[in-house]
């Protein structure tokens, strides 16, 4: 009796825990909200109270303020083709890494290794080079000089993603489809790709959320406002609108809102292949 | 594979990644490093000056200030958020009711934007207004209401704290999967041998779990290097700068006061840290791939 007594304090100690550690990890997104519904006083003389009046008044004025379809539209934009060309690029890359063969033996491994370099590199580095380098091709600016450093950006984990599953995965099945007349665009789309899905799944959503949180690039690279991205909605509301506390945070709702329910969809996918891809390689 | 592997396919198939890298990695890399060696300031040629940025950046008070703040998040980080991660991988390894809602909501901050992340912590760190200090005050804590942004010592300490509430659900995913990894026979052979919880822990779960601690580590340390959004917008590196990290000031010296030659050299600079702690990493995983 005595045991399950000390069993029972145990677990209702051990939930205790996990509520208040999944709480307070909740914790900012619900204080954000709360506060996209108070006015600008209230943020300020009564932080710890409830709005008053609960209106949607912040979400009108951020709207108002802000384009913020267009800013969608444009980051979609920029996701879409990113991740379209970084994934098909790179999947080719590390197949030709993987299956082709080479008079020089030790060349895939030595590119492998070389693409991987990459993963050590803070991108903020690359801001003023790259920068430097889109003036002169001309191309500063524009979504172009935007997608492809986000392309070369991405190409170093892709990379250790899909060489590291296809080295795994062995080459039989594809050099039977090859003798049975297959050639080389359909062995990949029928036959590898089919297998990989959910590396695929893992790359592209590893890709598309970092490009549509990118800051540091879009924010420095693009000066027509018809072209912002979300992330740069914060230096939007600087100037003028730099006091009106609940409309960045409305808009901050705004944009956060559809990313958590993008990633409750994908959840299972997003933590198990980010940290995966983090440990395998 | 012999069949597929014309001059033509290989052609096609690696170069366009090839030439996306070299042009946009490791090109920008080689311009980093030419700077680094001049006084180029937007303006005419870029005069070639030897060493002297790198030798100046250690009379820089801004610049050791920078570099002082970033070992400070560096430590918190590699202490606070790492021993938190396991403790909190410890408990969701458990089997209990709502551990995927709770994994779920723990790991959700990983992906959203680390600039949405500032300005939502902005409201939170607030000295005047923010959550934290409005809750100590409303406890009768005051003392502990300081000035968590904005002031001249707390700001990397605060950062640090973000820092671990958006890594926390990440860093500990990386645990739970190394401790799913680990045998159940060896802890059922130790409870025969008579160890207790505590010494099953110490002396079988963290030992088995080196290489994945190796790897968290690592991912820490890279991840503090890339820390810019949360200063930018919490306190733009004010006051007078105090606040900077490394990559903060880095920007500020390029985009701001156009001293790229300068900047540069603090930029190769992180780029040499960050390549020092990634190598470790780099060569766990390339070890794996190879198996």
């Amino acid at each position: 009796m005595c045991e399950k007594m000390k069993q029972k304090i145990g677990r209702t100690f051990f939930y205790i825990v996990v509520i208040t550690v999944t709480f307070l990890a909740l914790v900012p997104f619900l204080w954000s909200i709360l506060l996209s519904f108070k006015t600008n006083s209230e943020i300020v003389n009564s932080p710890m109270s409830f709005p008053s009046v609960l209106s949607l008044d912040n979400y009108k004025r951020a709207l108002e303020t802000l384009n913020l379809s267009k800013m969608y539209v444009n980051t979609l934009i920029l996701v879409i083709t990113s991740t379209f060309f970084s994934v098909v690029f790179t999947f080719m890359s590390s197949y030709a890494i993987t299956r082709m063969t080479y008079r020089r033996k030790r060349f895939p491994n030595a590119l492998y290794l070389f693409l991987l370099l990459g993963l050590a590199v803070p991108v903020y580095i690359l801001l003023f080079p790259i920068y430097r380098i889109d003036s002169k091709l001309g191309i500063l600016g524009s979504y172009t000089g935007l997608i492809l450093p986000y392309i070369a950006v991405n190409i170093s984990f892709n990379t250790l993603l899909f060489v590291g599953f296809l080295r795994n995965f062995p080459a039989e099945l594809e050099e039977a489809a090859i003798i049975d007349g297959c050639n080389l665009f359909q062995v990949c789309t029928k036959i590898v790709m089919p297998v990989m899905k959910p590396t695929f799944i893992t790359v592209i959503l590893f890709n598309a959320i970092y490009i549509f949180n990118e800051y540091p690039f879009a924010s420095t690279f693009i000066t027509d406002t018809s072209r912002s991205t979300l992330s740069m909605m914060a230096n939007m509301f600087k100037g003028q609108y730099s006091m009106d506390y609940a409309g960045i945070i409305a808009a901050s709702i705004m944009i956060i809102i559809p990313e958590l329910i993008f990633y409750s969809f994908f959840q299972r996918y997003i933590i198990s292949g980010m940290t995966e891809g983090a440990i395998k390689g | 594979m012999n069949l597929l592997s014309t001059k033509r396919a290989k052609f096609i198939c690696l170069s366009p990644t090839l030439v996306l890298y070299l042009v946009f990695m490791v090109l920008p890399i080689l311009i980093a490093i030419y700077y680094s060696f001049t006084n180029y300031s937007g303006l005419g040629k870029a005069e070639f000056i030897g060493f002297q940025n790198y030798s100046r950046m250690f009379s820089d008070k801004l610049f050791l200030v920078s570099l002082k703040n970033t070992i400070i998040i560096l430590f918190c980080s590699v202490f606070g958020l790492l021993i938190l991660s396991f403790l909190v991988a410890l408990m969701l390894n458990k089997v209990f009711i709502g551990n995927v809602l709770s994994k779920a909501v723990i790991f959700s901050p990983y992906v959203i934007a680390p600039i949405i992340i500032g300005v939502i912590w902005g409201y939170i760190l607030n000295p005047g207004y923010g959550l934290l200090n409005s809750f100590f005050r409303g406890i009768g804590l005051e003392s502990l209401a300081i000035e968590w942004i904005g002031g001249k010592t707390y700001t990397p300490f605060a950062v640090a704290i973000v820092f671990a509430w958006q890594l926390l659900g990440f860093h500990s995913t990386i645990f739970l999967s190394g401790l799913k990894a680990i045998p159940a026979d060896i802890y059922q052979a130790a409870a025969i041998d008579g160890a207790s919880g505590l010494q099953k822990t110490l002396f079988i779960t963290i030992p088995m779990l080196k290489e994945v601690i190796i790897i968290n580590v690592v991912l820490i340390i890279t991840g503090v290097f890339k820390i810019y959004e949360l200063i930018y917008q919490l306190t733009g590196g004010g006051p007078s700068h105090l606040s900077e990290v490394l990559v903060s000031y880095m920007y500020f010296t390029v985009f701001t006061s156009r001293r790229y030659g300068y900047g540069m050299s603090i930029a190769v600079v992180v780029l040499i840290c960050s390549v020092i702690a990634s190598f470790a990493y780099i060569r766990i995983s390339s070890k794996k791939g190879n198996q």
